[in-house]
Order: C-alpha cells, then structure tokens, then sequence
C-alpha cells in the first residue's frame, strides 16, 4: 500500500471570526482543492462508499470525472441520483456513511466525499448547469406531497422524473422543512437551498405555500384528488422536559421556537426583520444532538457570552456528528457532562433567572444497556438567562388527529410495510414521519425509496377509483 | 403572491378596519379560527381575528399601535402573506341564553363573528356586550354587533356612553337578576378575562373565551403558545385559540404575552427611523 495522501484542508471562517456573523462557517473547495482531493480516491473496484449512501449516488464516478476536471459530467452525475446536493453535501453524517465506509479510512484520512458533492453542486449551480427536460409524461396521474422538507423534496423530484404531475403541500411561507426552518445559515446558507428547491420547480413540481394538511385543507381531500399521496410531514412538534417551572417559563424556547425565530424568520437581522428573539448572556441548551450544536451556536453568534450544553451522558456518547461538537466546542461553547436539570427558577415577571441540576451517573443494567441516574445529594444550580430545550421532536398530531385511517405506533409514528405504504392503499409515507426523528439524507433516501415503489404501485394498479377514508374536518 | 387590501377605514377609534383578499381562506372559515398575517417578506407572522368572511374577503380590525398599524397608515396595499384558518372554529349549534363579550380589537371582531354565526341558528338568545375605553372609541354602528344580537349593550371603561365599566359589570347585574345565562364567548383583554373567569366559575357558567399568546409558525410546531390548562400543557394555535376561561391559568398568560414587550418597541421605533428608507 502506497503511502497516503492526507485530505486537502478545507478553508473556513476562524472561530472568533465566525462568531461575530451567520455566514457560512467552511469556504468549500476550490476547483483545484477539489481535482486533489478526489484523486486521492483509489477507485476500488468495488466501491464501499455507494452502498453506505442513502440516496445511492455515483461517488466513485464523481470523484473520477472531478479528477479529469470534467466537473459538467460530475454535476449531472450526481443531481441525477440526489436532487439536493449542495443540501446533502453540507449536513450529512459523512463519517457513519459513505466516509465511514472509505477504505481510506483504514489507512488513514477517508476522502472528503462530502465535501466534493458540496463543491460539485457548487459548482453545478454558479455555472448554471442545465438538467435535461423530463421525457416521461404521465401528467394525467397526479401525486399529492405532504411537507417540503428533505423526504417530500426527495420524492417529488423523483416522481416528476417518472413524469407525474406533483404537488406538494407545506404548512409554512418558505419550503424546505428543516432546511429552511431549522438548520441554521451558517451551516447550510438559505440562497442554495432555495436554489436547489427552484431547480425542482423548474422540473415541473408544484409546491402551495400555506396549506397544513389537516388544517385547511384535508387528507381526505387529497386521497379523492391523486392517484397516490406521500406522507412526508416529518416530527414536526417540540418536546419538553416537563420538569416543575416549566410552566411556561418566559425565555425557555424550545429549540423548535428559537431555530425557527432564528433561521426562517431571520430574527439575527431584527429590527430589520420584525420577528424578535430574546437571548440573553447566558443561554443553557439542554440535549448534545446536532440541535442542541445547531441552537448552542445560533446563541453564540446572537451574542451570548457564555453558552453551555447540557447533557446527561458524556461528551463521547453526545448524538451530534463530531465535526459539529468540535466546531461549537472551538466557537467557546462550554459542554456539561452527566447533568440533568430538575426545575427552572424565574424571576417576578416570569423569565428564567437559575436552574437547579443534579448530576448523574451511567448506570449499566443487566442487557448492558447504559442510562443515566440521579446521584443523591448532588443538587447544584446555575445561573442563566435563556434555556433552550433541544430534546428532539414528535409527529405533530395536528394532522394525524384528522386522518384516523392512517394507522400509527404509540409515538405517533407512521407504519409503514416495506414499500413505504401506510394502512391506507394508495398513501405512503417517509421521513421522519414513519421512521421518528433522523437525518436529512436518510429522509430523502426514504423518498427516494418511496416514490418508486409509488411509480410501481400506480403503473400496475387501476388508481381512477379513489380510496375511501374518513372525513374528519376542524 | 401578495394579498390586496381592498379596503381599509380608520374607525376614528383606536383602530382600523381592514378588507382583505383571500378567497381561499375565506371559503374555509368558521368563526372562533385566527389567521395570520405578514405585511412584508421580511414581516412576522401575526396571529388575527377576523371579524366577517364573506364575498372572497376577510375583514378584521387591526390595532393602531404596532408596526402593522404604522404600515397601513403609510399606505400599504397589500399583505404579503395571509395563513389560515388556523386553530378550531367554535361549535355552530344551539346554545340557547348566550352572552358575547369582548373589551378589545380583536375581541371585537370574534364578537361579531360569533353573534353573526349563532343569530343564524334557532335556539340561540344572544346578548352581546362590547366594552370600549370612552365613547370617542365606539366604531360606527355597522362594525358592531348590534344587529345581530337580540340585545346589544355597550359599556364605557370612563361611564362616558352607556353602561359605566367594562362587560363583567353588565354580567354580573344579568346573573344578580337570575337571568338564566347558558353559554359565554368572548375575547379581548387577558386581566379582563382573568376577572371574568372568577366569576364564570362562581356560578358555574360554561363559556369559551379566546387565550391571545405570541406565536411563530401557528401549526403546533413551535410551542411558543403553550399553557397549562388543568395541569395538561395545550398549544393555544392548534388546541385553540379559545379555552374555558376557568381552567387557565392567566397570571402566567397575561405575562408571557409581554414576553417581547421590550423588542416590540425597538421594532416600533426602528420602523420610525427607517419608514420610506431602503424598501
């Protein structure tokens, strides 16, 4: 084995730099960086990478054709196994997929495959590279898509490429779920998610703004109008510890409400935006998910001087992806370990003044499954003046309140069989609305899974008479 | 896809009276539900009651007092977005003795929308009491619920037209003279509410009263309209907007709509600054 290369450094913003503003924290590749990097690719002959992506794209053909600088051929490569690269090429676990998977990795630094999709989509966009026109033409079958985010996305440019008619139904102004939403700018800048999404608008797919399915326009609607409905409204509701002060305590958000303020409603440019965000100095995340990475350095670069994480367990078992951790380690956020807030103390008008916490320990039970516990007599507090609760999040029943016939587990997940379809014939379902919370690209695998085995279930079914479901109304 | 105002009247009160285009939305509405509104790309989404939905329009009242007033007045001719209905509409059916109440502008708009709704069914007996500050805020007749109720009354905060104090005084007199109350709506004011509600729970009158809280996304993802009602946390967008007033806890509501007083201030005075700057 030759001796190997290691990875070409990315540029990015140094963190007291990047602290200061919500520009995108790495510069990306330049085409150079780029040709180097994806030579370091030793072209296996049976690539381990493919099998470890979600959305199954051509990774060893892409770092080729970015090798010979064929970066045209590279870019349509990959849009025509994934739709949103520039999307997927920024947030995805690299290091648990097709980097984890890089026989590189065994012998030292796995190429920056992630990386180059980023730069590839990058450069796709700025040289505005045009995708061919949709050939199939099945506009008489119609698809209704519930939720623009990463597993509705995914799926209707999927089903538009079998030449479907498709709209997609989003609750909120902008499309793009967590996108949009959620995942903040500087690490995922809205101008690119917007552009990938008028991409998919350009392929012929509709998306109506302000329409909750359940809300104002109903699923039994939707089943009486489509050939086939894809069920992809993620786990849209926050959760809450439901500890004693929490009743609700003014400026404990859930990381929801904060990322929302921030990111969608962009209350960073308040009072040029109107929406506002009260963050204090001192802000507590509870939870050590990308979220909680996301909400902690969303604080920081509002202004926060100190932000914590809190966490129950230790920092090596924390859910974010490593290269978050670090990043918001390196930005000066301070990271708690094995502690657990037990009640919130406000002040007389009602905002967070200090939390009580106790420590815990990791207590193995007789499977080995690890969980944390309570130490008697540790009670300590801490000051603060915002808490954010990143505890993840569960399917909004505001709409499975009103679709009784859609069968789901005690969660309020979604169950599906193994082509994706819910109790009810006819309507599927994908992302974190089957499967409870997860990542972007295994959400848009999922919709990517799904609208094939819609495209099978409409071609060898007779779609004309439409299923009978419950009318269930406001 | 902007939505056009259509109409927009200063009360010569402490509001404007607004029509706006949504036919969309209008088709869907029952009383009881909220919108919300942005008046510019960059705008938040505000949470309003609309007062009439009919002939493809929806027509509210809009406080002069926040930026969204300020933008009218400088002559706005449309929104940028209008979302909705959102939350649930209340029960249209027969109530019998029913009381509508409300101190305030948004409460006003339910108020007539509520009375409107309920005068079409048989069995329903509707007072309707609108409280204003003094008789200079009274709207003109037509916004009123004057006609739509069977006995319409006014009350003056000042004593300076009709019935001196807000709603509780006339429904106190009505229950002190034994009239046999079924049902009570309203809206507006919280401190007012959080009074009424002692005395809804006093003698035992079931009532629906609308829970006014900040929200962002209005779709239950958010859970910045949270409260506690009997000990079970509820979204006030999605369970709501209105609650049996004895079950919530109103301290609690009354200071967490003042979460962002602080910030609605610097967003008045940045927009003073800057109106007919950049945009």
């Amino acid at each position: 084995m030759p001796k190997i290369k290691p990875r070409v450094p990315i540029g990015k913003q140094s963190p007291m730099e990047r602290i200061t503003n919500f520009d995108s924290v790495l510069y990306g590749y330049t085409e150079d960086q780029a040709v180097e990097e994806a030579s370091r690719c030793i072209q296996c002959k049976k690539p381990k990478c493919e099998p470890a992506c979600p959305v199954t794209i051509g990774i060893k053909e892409m770092n080729l054709l970015i090798a010979q600088r064929k970066f045209k051929e590279a870019y349509l490569l990959v849009k025509e196994d994934n739709a949103f690269p520039a999307c997927s090429g920024r947030v995805c676990p690299q290091e648990k997929q097709c980097e984890g998977a890089c026989i590189l990795e065994k012998f030292g630094q796995p190429v920056a495959i992630g990386r180059l999709e980023a730069f590839i989509a990058d450069w796709g966009r700025t040289h505005e590279v045009e995708i061919d026109e949709i050939k199939a033409n099945n506009e008489d079958k119609h698809i209704a898509i519930v939720g623009s985010g990463p597993a509705g996305l995914a799926c209707a440019a999927e089903c538009r490429k079998y030449g479907y008619a498709v709209t997609i139904y989003e609750t909120l102004h902008k499309p793009g779920g967590v996108l949009i939403y959620g995942i903040p700018e500087f690490r995922l800048p809205k101008a690119i998610v917007e552009k990938e999404i008028e991409h998919l608008k350009e392929m012929g797919v509709k998306i109506e703004l302000n329409h909750t399915v359940g809300q104002n326009i109903y699923y039994y609607e939707l089943v009486s109008q489509n050939d086939a409905v894809f069920l992809a409204m993620g786990a849209g509701a926050p959760k809450f510890m439901g500890i004693p002060g929490e009743n609700p305590m003014d400026n404990v958000y859930s990381s929801n409400e904060f990322l929302i303020r921030a990111n969608l409603m962009k209350a960073y440019r308040f009072p040029e935006w109107d929406t506002p965000i009260n963050c204090g100095n001192k802000v507590a995340v509870i939870g050590a998910g990308n979220v909680a990475m996301d909400a902690a350095r969303t604080a920081r670069r509002l202004g926060a001087d100190e932000v914590h994480i809190i966490y129950r367990r230790t920092r090596e078992l924390a859910p974010a992806r490593k290269e978050e951790l670090q990043h918001a380690l390196e930005e000066g956020i301070i990271f708690h370990e094995r502690v657990a807030p037990v009640r919130f103390h406000g002040d007389d008008d009602g905002f967070i003044d200090y939390m009580e916490l106790v420590r815990m320990e990791l207590v193995e039970d007789e499977d080995g499954n690890i969980s944390p516990e309570p130490i008697e007599g540790s009670t300590f507090y801490m000051e603060c003046d915002t808490v954010i609760e990143a505890l993840g999040t569960v399917p909004n029943r505001l709409f499975l309140d009103r679709a009784p016939d859609i069968k789901r587990d005690e969660r309020g997940v979604i169950i599906v069989d193994e082509n994706y379809m819910t109790s009810v014939e006819g309507t599927f379902a994908g992302g974190d609305a089957s499967s409870g919370a997860a990542t972007v690209i295994k959400a848009m695998g999922e919709g990517k899974k799904a609208a094939r085995a819609i495209h099978a279930y409409i071609s060898m079914h007779d779609t004309s008479h439409r299923q009978k479901v419950q009318k269930v109304e406001v | 896809m902007p939505f056009a105002i259509t109409k927009m009247i200063d009360l010569d009160s402490m509001d404007y009276l607004v029509d706006v285009e949504a036919p969309e939305i209008v088709e869907r509405f029952h009383p009881g539900q909220f919108v919300m509104l942005m008046t510019r790309k960059e705008g938040e989404r505000i949470p309003m009651s609309v007062m009439k939905a009919e002939n493809g329009k929806l027509t509210m009242f809009i406080r002069k007092l926040g930026k969204t007033s300020k933008e009218l007045r400088d002559g706005i001719t449309h929104f940028e977005n209008v979302i909705g209905p959102l939350g649930h509409g209340i029960k249209e059916k027969a109530y019998g003795n029913v009381v509508v109440v409300s101190d305030a502008v948004c409460g006003q708009a339910e108020n007539y929308a509520i009375c409107e709704a309920l005068s079409k069914i048989e069995g329903n007996t509707i007072t309707s009491i609108q409280t204003f500050p003094s008789e200079k805020e009274i709207y003109p007749e037509e916004y009123l619920a004057k006609a739509l109720a069977d006995q319409h009354i006014i009350t003056t905060e000042d004593g300076s037209f009709g019935e001196a104090g807000n709603y509780i005084t006339v429904l106190q007199k009505m229950i002190d003279r034994g009239e046999k109350i079924d049902f009570v709506f309203g809206g507006g004011k919280l401190p007012t509410i959080k009074a009424v509600s002692t005395v809804l729970a006093k003698n035992n009158i079931d009532n629906l009263f609308t829970t006014r809280q900040m929200m962002v996304d209005g779709s239950g993802m958010c859970g910045a309209c949270r409260l506690y009602i009997d000990g079970k946390m509820k979204l006030v967008c999605v369970d709501g907007p209105m609650f049996d007033s004895r079950k919530v806890d109103w301290d609690k509501a009354i200071k967490r709509y003042n979460m962002f007083k602080k910030k609605e201030k610097e967003a008045n005075d940045y927009y003073e600054a800057h109106k007919g700057g950049s945009k």
